[in-house]
């Protein structure tokens, strides 16, 4: 026992092992062509992360409820009248604890399969040091996120994760649209961020009033085994409130949630594994991981709450509708990103962080592989179109496999991963609709996309791996089974997407979900709902849950099965909905007309001001101060005489104003 | 001794100092500039041996002062005149004459 917890005390070594490997691939990539430019030690550095980091979590799991936070403070700031009472510090910490290490399991498995996946698939592309450099820089700030104890280190690399993303997605930098498409990604983020600052200012100052230690000791989110803040006690409702929605503007601009969802999709212009790792499992769940510990450790009012269910429930059905149209392989999967990170929003806002958390693991284990197995598709066959597609099974029966354990996992049959967390998710909320009516039209799209959802995937499973043969001649006929480095971390995926949920039966992986807070005021009272149980109404839920996922895989299979194209005839009445969903909504025309239109007219005046106020100003004095010059310059000759001249002038001047201006001036003024 | 006024001798200097002025101000050859300022010059010395023969005994360059001064000026007029003859034999090399009208180069 005490080996685990002395394992603790080195838990900043998780982050600091891909730092390592970011400083040696970026100093020294291009000459270690040997090791894949860097690429194998890539995966050593995260393999070591990983293996610490679990051992940390099976400390966590044998030490059930332990809040072990290591901290070195920075700098601090002595007590001051006029600044913070009990002074200010800044510090950077390790806070182990069960939520921490579930995370540590996620992100350390995810990365690690990704980074192995990676030698495999990015094998033929230039920039190579680049790439595992900057993926290995995003390790550790994802790291960083997880194992932060303070809320000034987690925005710190909150914002870190976020620059990653923005490189590697631009990593094809060379294509317009995937430079366009980084931009998107950073410039959408950074509007939640700003938020999210402002919503941290305002807890400071909130906080900061209540309880003075709170700045002093850093900002931490525990003290021992309870939350260091009260919970909402002795602090204006309306202003917690303003911040709990700043906080939730951040997670929806990390987590693209509706309405700054639009970047998600358009991110997929990455590596396939970049989508993976950053976009489908770790940084968008770091919005949810944000919501989770604002529960916990911050405090939401029953407003924020509402707004979180809100936003999530909504964004479910929104993206998943989305996802049923288009025909980008890797497009569909990122719409169904959206759409589960919603449901988790979604249940973190009806009390669950929990089950929110619970979903959060599971969906990584799933969707990285979802992606895994799209990469592997698109390495076989170069296109992401759908429709080009067909016939693969045959030739690819591994990845085959894995891409249809993801998607029963993501439809949410039993007994696959996603069954047991959205399920859990989906019974946790209809448990509150007694007391919050209002969640009920939230409940119902979250409902309603389960069909969606095991719909679009099967839709896009029958595309692409059934049929005879690809709609186009001579894809399926050349493609071929990715290498082992491809296959392995799939499989090792495949085998999460099927148990990751039966994990949580198990008494000691459970305590993850459990987090034991000391604190009196724990925001509402309600069970955790991890594991699951199961009373008479939830199997009537599941039973629902599971029919509609089941229907939506038989209506995918009646369109699209056997590898056959539904086309809908031109006179549909449906035909302008599919127009407008594969439009996304006219969001982007919208955006394209907010920044054409309003931001393009305010640019505009502000360049009328500045180049006819501002510098015609700075010209006019320039141009009168020229004209003088231009004038002044005649007087000189060059002739000594005219400069003795000057000089006479300028002594008799001098003589006048000394013997008669002045003293008149002074007997006129009264001076001394 | 007694009948003569210190007004008188300021005058004296005064004059000499308009006319060395005049010829500073009009003068293009630069002997005869050198000949004005040597005249400017030795109305201040004037002054000084006036003051020093008419003591006030409030002023500070009455008796001995005065006079010491003079003989510095002089030696100083002596300097300033070698300086001067000097930049002429310089600008008669340059220009080929000795007017100050031509060393205007520096306006440009």
């Amino acid at each position: 026992m005490n080996f685990w917890v002395s394992l603790d005390q080195w838990a900043f070594l998780v982050p600091l092992l891909p730092a390592l490997a970011f400083v040696i691939i970026g100093a020294l990539g291009e000459r270690l062509s040997k090791l894949e430019h860097g690429g194998w030690l890539a995966v050593l550095f995260s393999a070591g992360s990983m293996v610490l980091g679990f051992l940390i979590a099976i400390g966590e799991m044998l030490g059930p409820g332990t809040y072990v936070d290591v901290r070195y403070t920075w700098f601090s700031i002595p007590p001051s009248s006029t600044g913070f009472r009990d002074g200010f510090s800044l510090v950077m910490g390790t806070l182990v604890d069960p939520i921490s290490a579930l995370m540590l399991i996620v992100v350390t498995l995810v990365g690690f399969v990704v980074m192995l996946y990676s030698i495999g698939y990015m094998h033929r592309d230039t920039g190579l040091p680049r790439y595992y450099a900057i993926l290995s820089l995003f390790l550790t700030a994802m790291l960083g996120v997880v194992l932060a104890d303070n809320l000034l280190m987690f925005f710190l690399f909150w914002e870190l994760v976020g620059v990653c993303s923005y490189f590697l997605i631009g990593f094809y930098y060379a294509k317009p649209s995937a430079a366009s498409a980084a931009k998107e990604a950073f410039i959408v983020t950074r509007v939640g961020d700003v938020l999210f600052l402002a919503g941290i200012f305002i807890y400071f100052a909130m906080y900061a009033s209540a309880d003075p230690s709170w700045a002093a000791s850093g900002f931490l989110f525990t003290k021992g085994n309870a939350a260091f803040l009260p919970l909402g006690q002795g602090v204006n409702p309306t202003l917690l409130t303003i911040a709990g929605i700043f906080l939730l503007a951040g997670a929806a601009g990390k987590s693209a949630q509706f309405p700054l969802d639009a970047w998600l999709p358009d991110a997929m212009e990455g590596p396939t594994t970049v989508s993976a790792l950053i976009h489908a499992a770790t940084m968008v769940a770091a919005g949810v991981y944000l919501l989770v510990i604002g529960s916990l450790f911050l405090g939401f009012t029953s407003t924020d709450q509402l707004a979180i269910v809100a936003v999530g429930g909504f964004t479910t059905i929104w993206a998943a509708s989305m996802a049923c149209v288009h025909t980008d392989i890797k497009r569909v999967i990122a719409y169904s990103t959206v759409s589960q990170l919603g449901y988790m929003v979604l249940a973190v806002g009806a009390g669950f962080a929990m089950v929110g958390l619970f979903h959060l693991y599971t969906h990584a284990m799933f969707k990285a592989l979802l992606f895994l197995a799209a990469g592997s598709v698109i390495h076989a066959v170069t296109t992401q179109d759908l429709f080009k597609m067909g016939g693969l099974r045959k030739k690819m029966r591994y990845t085959a496999f894995a891409f249809l354990a993801g998607a029963f996992a993501l439809s949410g049959i039993p007994p696959f991963g996603g069954f047991w967390s959205k399920d859990d998710i989906l019974s946790s909320v209809y448990s509150q609709l007694g007391t919050h009516p209002e969640y009920w039209p939230f409940y119902l799209m979250a409902l309603a996309t389960v069909f969606l959802t095991a719909y679009y995937i099967f839709r896009v499973y029958f595309l692409a791996f059934e049929g005879p043969s690809s709609r186009e001649p001579g894809l399926s006929e050349h493609a071929h089974e990715s290498p082992w480095v491809m296959r392995v971390p799939m499989l090792v995926l495949a085998g999460m997407a099927i148990v990751a949920g039966l994990l949580v039966f198990i008494p000691p992986f459970a305590t993850l979900f459990n987090p034991t807070l000391t604190s009196p005021a724990f925001p509402v009272a309600l069970p955790l709902n991890v594991p699951p149980s199961y009373p008479l109404v939830d199997i009537e839920l599941s039973a629902l849950s599971v029919a509609l996922a089941v229907g939506g895989i038989l209506v995918a299979w009646w369109l699209w099965g056997n590898g056959r194209l539904a086309s809908m005839p031109r006179s549909a009445p449906a035909r302008w909905m599919r127009e407008t969903l594969l439009q996304r909504y006219y969001v982007k025309a919208a955006y394209d007309w907010i920044g054409g239109v309003g931001v393009y007219s305010i640019a505009r005046a502000s360049d009328f001001v500045d180049r006819f106020v501002i510098d015609g100003t700075v010209r006019g004095f320039e141009r009168s101060f020229a004209g003088i010059s231009q004038r002044m310059r005649k007087i000189q000759t060059g002739v000594v005489s005219d400069y003795a001249a000057y000089v006479i002038t300028g002594l008799i001047a001098v003589f006048v104003i000394v013997l008669f201006v002045a003293p008149w001036l002074v007997s006129r003024l009264g001076g001394g | 001794m007694t009948s003569l006024s210190i007004v008188g001798f300021v005058g004296l200097s005064t004059a000499l100092l308009a006319i060395s002025t005049f010829g500073i101000l009009t003068r293009r050859n630069f002997i005869l500039l050198l000949i004005s300022i040597e005249i400017g010059m030795n109305a201040a010395i004037l002054d000084f041996l006036y003051f020093a023969a008419f003591p006030t005994g409030s002023h500070y360059f009455d008796g001995l002062q005065g006079q010491s001064i003079a003989i510095v000026l002089i030696g100083l007029a002596a300097t300033e005149v070698a300086v001067g003859l000097a930049i002429v034999l310089a600008l008669n090399r340059l220009k080929g004459s000795i007017n100050v009208a031509e060393a205007s180069s520096l306006r440009e």
